[in-house]
């Protein structure tokens, strides 16, 4: 056999071969990997192109070295799943660095990390003064997590007990143009819907790149046409101000009137506009 | 204006609203969100159910402002 199509059939074979033997060793991302995972995927990085150029000769050889290198890490990931020691020694564990706000001088010497290097890791999270620290820790890929000390933790709607409203992800229902059909009956809805909406605001199909339906049943379109203004819903925002005014006009209602059973009415039912108000107010005004 | 009609026109806004918090109370995906319009609806059904028998016992004492 000429020499180039060995190369050629070594080459074809082992795309297809390493390309399904990386994709079965799973989705860990390269920057999250520990060194010795790291040093796998280079192992095996290295004899494949040694093998693919015939500078190891025999495949045989090189084929059986390739599969204790890829099925050795996905045997021991496994083992790891089951056994927290074999995870422990596998993945390494991570290293406190700083603990109650004090910096863990030993295990830092322990890790071999400099002062600097700790300052940097600080940065990179964005935390320039070290007296915000309450906890970092050195994980087994060498990033270092950290968490701020509660008063300076961004606020958070539970801070400020302030309600919210659970949300749904929304769903991109137009795309180029084209109606995709799963979206809309993942949110209960149709082409009817869809088409009330368009002739609503006044835009033809074919001129929304996307249009994404948010959990509320509003819909956010992008036009290839810029120049035009689409109007913004405020469907909800009118709600709340109609139910506002009937509340009012109920009060109202309730001083005019002579009549007492009448007087009561209005204003037993006022108040229970006022509460229904109070508990849509999260769900119709953000 | 009077009386009856003034009330008509709060009645008419408030049926509007409860046919949108209807709506919302289909179209919302969460259980709680859903739960939170229906209870919407019932509420604004009750209310409205009231000023109904109050607007008919004015339309008794003044039928020459019925139907306006």
């Amino acid at each position: 056999m000429q020499e180039w199509l060995e190369i050629l059939l070594r080459s074809v074979l082992l795309y297809l071969l390493i390309f399904a033997a990386i994709r079965y060793m799973g989705k860990r991302h390269v920057a999250r990997m520990t060194p010795f995972a790291f040093v796998n995927y280079v192992v095996i990085a290295a004899i494949t192109s040694l093998l693919v150029l015939k500078i190891i000769p025999n495949l045989i050889a090189g084929l059986v070295a390739l599969f204790v290198w890829v099925s050795f890490p996905v045997l021991l990931e496994h083992l790891a799943l089951r056994s927290k020691v074999i995870h422990d020694l596998l993945h390494g564990r991570e290293t406190v660095l700083i603990k109650q706000g004090k910096v863990m001088e030993e295990n830092l010497k322990q890790v071999r990390l400099s002062g600097e290097e700790l300052l940097k890791s600080l940065r990179t999270k964005n935390v320039f003064n070290t007296a915000d620290v309450e906890f970092a820790v050195l994980e087994a890929t060498g990033e270092v997590n950290v968490l701020l000390k509660s008063d300076k933790m961004p606020v958070t709607p539970h801070d400020i007990e302030w309600k919210v409203v659970p949300q749904t992800e929304p769903q991109t229902v137009i795309l180029d143009g084209n109606i995709l059909n799963d979206a809309l009956t993942e949110m209960g809805l149709n082409h009817n819907w869809l088409h009330t909406q368009l002739v609503a605001a006044g835009v033809s199909l074919d001129n929304i790149f996307i249009a994404q339906a948010d959990s509320n049943g509003e819909l956010y379109m992008d036009l290839f046409d810029d120049s035009i203004q689409l109007p913004q819903a405020k469907v909800r925002e009118l709600l709340y101000a109609n139910l506002e005014k009937s509340q009012a006009d109920l009060m109202s209602y309730a001083l005019e009137t002579q009549d007492s059973e009448a007087k009561n009415m209005y204003s037993a039912n006022s108040k229970q506009l006022e509460n229904l108000i109070q508990k849509l107010r999260p769900y119709l005004l953000r | 204006m009077t009386v009856g009609s003034r009330l008509k026109q709060t009645l008419a806004g408030l049926k509007g609203a409860e046919g949108t918090l209807r709506l919302y109370a289909q179209q919302a995906r969460h259980e709680k969100t859903r739960a939170v319009f229906k209870e919407a609806v019932a509420t604004t059904g009750q209310v409205i159910e009231d000023l109904e028998k109050r607007l008919s016992i004015l339309e008794f004492e003044e039928p020459q402002y019925k139907g306006y």
